[in-house]
């Protein structure tokens, strides 16, 4: 199948074209690695990305203050953001935004309460139809480790690297079969995750690489033609949740929590462990390992694709959690996907807001036989 | 045109509840140009020397300060007002020779020579009205930058006490003034206050022969001081209280009696005039409490020359319950916490030391011993070695010295303030 723009890989030896799947290049027969497909993708990835943009100037959640008089004590914002009365800082539109890029896809990101900062970053696409063969909504969250600073800038880099590349990947051919489509997504969620992590990277660089790099999460999830592709690296989560019937994580957790529910806890002991939201896998200068893990799943049913940080998880982490927050949500009122994913960053942040919390949702209606 | 820039080194993050935010502010100053020829105004220099009877005892004082008045004229930049005054019971014009200032020209720094060759010492130390001298001359100057230099061997007397207190209150914001003591008949407290005062310097010069090097330096720094005068201009929030703005380096000086209110939120300090050169405040605001998670502003620190904001530092304050973050403190601060303290342990030490309290004395040294050692302030340790023998530097333990040169002594005390840099490196 020959593709043009931002999905085109080159032999990383010779520069030939290398057609996808193929294990070595055709011209001059170097054996392509898996990180060297890669690798060459997200050059070309960058290559096609404009000028780089400032992550704390422009688009969605940038880190300019919303307008307006200071939110404690009434007085005036200086030209650096903090009241000339009290000091408070001013709401940064970072602080809390919200994205809607079809009436099938929406989400919010929110600093919570107890953060003084909003590190988490999202980045949400979407055809405007979700019930066309051609369909793909594109979620992407990222969370930023508090303990690095300027890890908001990594997480906005992130998120913003990978929904490009998602956006810009060529869809599987119609008829190709579920095992190649999985292949083919998940090939492109690799080329999306190692983008990331490249620009991550970057904002290190940009820094002077400081001696705790930025770094954060990282999830990634495609709808499409009835199927739900996800990568990820950390403990930032995606779930599928029906209208009716079981709910079910998808992602698992690259964390300390895990390791220790694979050593026999419950996850009610292991989520208590205060070692449990320790990462083991992130992307950033100083990760070990910012290879993503994959899971791919067919959707016959209705239901919500939910992809969220620990700022919402961490109050309703079972699948059945969050599905009566939907439920609930709904029979409030709530309709359509943002409304649903403010009404769950409000729920969380009524449990104490502890930490950043995003979550973004794809609508997906029941296959029509 | 001078420029500055600002650079601020904190923990911004507080603990629930906590209200003290510290900060090390580094400013710096590019470009300053050469005094009286950058928009400051026209420069205007006074030098004062000490012609009191003791001068002569020994004979080399004297002659070593009329060559250290002359090498001084040298370095004055043709065009800059000046006068050489000589002090004594009172204060005497030697040039020009009737009371007011000279402009600088190879000329008038040849006649003003002759006149110092002809200066002779008697009479008493009335420091005071040689300050008021200076004020005058430098009134009557279409000048904005004035400097003086004053040079004395003794301690004040022939004149009330107050004298010198009422002279600085007429002279604070006139001129700035670098106070040198010759030989050790002097009294450091007196020429601190002065220095303190008129944001100057004060140095002792044990030997009368340095007396030429220092004061030609002193000139070239006035002379290479192309900023009159800046200022600090701190904004702090309502309800909030700045507990003290003090200078870190290179010298420890305390600016918070400075202050002056300029709004209900802010106050500025005087700190003189500016070379290119790079100078370290300590910040250390209470402002009211914050809930966790928010964010404030704790102080604006702004340089401010001919009403003009020339660099910014924002000091801030961000309440967190994560005390990974909020336990930690800055190594700035730290360091420059330690290096006041070192100043202060040993102006104390000294003073428990001259009123005969030698176990007071010796523990405050031992004290100074180890900040000294510890912070790896070598000017310092070579300073204190003069005066106490180190036992065990860790523990800070030491032993007076059975006899301690009195010049050592004070030049520990004068110059007890300086300070090392703190290491930026991560």
């Amino acid at each position: 199948m020959s593709s043009t723009g931002v999905g085109d890989v080159a032999c990383p030896q010779c520069g030939a074209a290398i057609a996808s799947g193929d294990t070595f290049c055709e011209a001059c027969g170097t054996a392509l690695v898996a990180d060297a497909v890669a690798a060459a993708a997200v050059a070309a990835v960058l290559a096609a990305a404009a000028a780089p943009v400032d992550p704390d100037r422009a688009g969605a959640g940038a880190n300019v203050s919303v307008p307006g008089p200071c939110v404690v004590c009434g007085g005036v914002i200086d030209d650096d953001g903090f009241c000339g009365t009290c000091g408070q800082k001013a709401r940064t539109e970072r602080d809390h935004w919200i994205e809607s890029p079809a009436v099938w896809v929406g989400g919010v990101c929110d600093k919570g309460i107890v953060h003084s900062g909003n590190e988490d970053a999202m980045a949400l696409a979407a055809t405007p139809f979700g019930d066309r063969t051609d369909a793909r909504a594109v979620l992407v969250v990222c969370d930023g480790v508090t303990s690095a600073p300027h890890s908001d800038r990594a997480s906005i880099a992130a998120v913003r690297a990978a929904c490009a590349a998602l956006v810009a990947a060529p869809p599987p051919a119609a008829d190709d079969p579920f095992p190649a489509q999985l292949d083919h997504w998940q090939r492109h969620l690799g080329v999306a995750c190692a983008a990331a992590n490249v620009e991550a990277v970057a904002v290190a660089r940009v820094l002077g690489d400081p001696p705790e790099p930025p770094s954060c999460t990282f999830v990634a999830a495609i709808v499409a033609q009835h199927l739900v592709s996800v990568a990820w690296c950390g403990d930032s989560r995606a779930y599928w949740i029906p209208d009716a019937g079981e709910g079910e994580e998808l992602s698992t957790d690259h964390s300390i929590g895990t390791e220790l529910m694979r050593a026999g806890a419950t996850r009610e002991i292991a989520e208590a462990d205060p070692a449990s939201h320790t990462i083991t896998r992130w992307l950033g200068a100083d990760s070990v390992d910012p290879t993503p893990e994959y899971v791919t799943r067919r959707l016959d049913d209705a239901g919500w694709v939910v992809v969220c940080s620990d700022g919402m998880w961490n109050y309703a982490s079972t699948p059945q959690a969050l599905g009566a927050l939907l439920t609930e949500a709904g029979a409030d009122g709530a309709t359509g996907p943002t409304a649903l994913a403010e009404s769950l960053a409000a729920w969380a942040n009524d449990q104490g807001g502890h930490d950043n919390i995003t979550v973004a949702l794809a609508r997906h209606e029941r296959q029509v036989p | 045109m001078a420029e500055f820039t600002a650079e601020v080194f904190q923990n911004e993050y507080l603990s629930d509840g906590a209200t003290d935010v510290h900060a090390v502010v580094s400013i710096t100053c590019s470009g300053a140009g050469v005094a009286g020829q950058t928009g400051s105004g026209e420069a205007a220099e006074v030098i004062i020397i000490d012609t009191s009877g003791s001068m002569d005892m020994p004979p080399n004082k004297i002659a070593s300060a009329r060559r250290a008045a002359k090498a001084a004229l040298n370095e004055l930049i043709d065009g800059t007002w000046f006068a050489v005054v000589s002090g004594h019971s009172l204060a005497q014009m030697v040039y020009p020779t009737h009371p007011g200032l000279a402009r600088s020209s190879e000329v008038t720094r040849g006649e003003a020579g002759a006149a110092i060759d002809r200066l002779r010492s008697g009479g008493a130390t009335a420091i005071g009205s040689w300050i008021d001298a200076a004020t005058e001359l430098f009134q009557q100057a279409p000048s904005s930058q004035r400097h003086a230099i004053l040079l004395t061997d003794g301690k004040i007397e022939g004149e009330a006490s107050g004298a010198l207190d009422e002279a600085l209150q007429r002279a604070r914001g006139v001129f700035q003034c670098d106070c040198r003591g010759v030989g050790d008949g002097w009294v450091v407290s007196e020429l601190r206050k002065i220095a303190d005062t008129l944001l100057g310097t004060v140095d002792i010069i044990a030997s009368p022969e340095d007396l030429e090097a220092d004061f030609e330096s002193m000139i070239r720094t006035s002379m290479s001081r192309g900023v009159a005068d800046a200022r600090l201009r701190v904004w702090a929030p309502q309800g909030s209280q700045v507990m003290f703005v003090r200078q870190v380096a290179p010298t420890v000086e305390d600016l918070t009696p400075r202050a002056v209110q300029i709004s209900p939120l802010v106050v500025e300090f005087p700190t003189g005039g500016w070379s290119d050169e790079s100078r370290d405040y300590h910040v250390a605001v209470r402002v009211p409490a914050a809930p966790v998670g928010n964010e404030r502003l704790a102080a604006r620190v702004e340089t401010v020359v001919n009403d003009q904001v020339l660099a910014k530092a924002l000091v801030k304050a961000i309440w967190s319950i994560d005390t990974d973050l909020t336990t930690r403190i800055d190594p700035a601060v730290a360091h420059y916490t330690g290096q006041a303290q070192l100043a202060d342990v040993i102006q104390r030490g000294l003073a428990a030391k001259s009123a005969g309290d030698d176990r007071t004395a010796t523990v405050l040294l031992g004290e100074a011993a180890k900040l000294a050692h510890d912070s790896g302030n070598e000017s310092t340790t070579r300073l204190l070695a003069k005066v106490v023998d180190v036992v065990d530097v860790d523990a800070g333990t030491v032993r007076l010295k059975a006899k301690i040169d009195k010049s050592d002594e004070m030049a520990l005390d004068t110059r007890s303030t300086k300070t090392t840099r703190v290491n930026r490196q991560p």
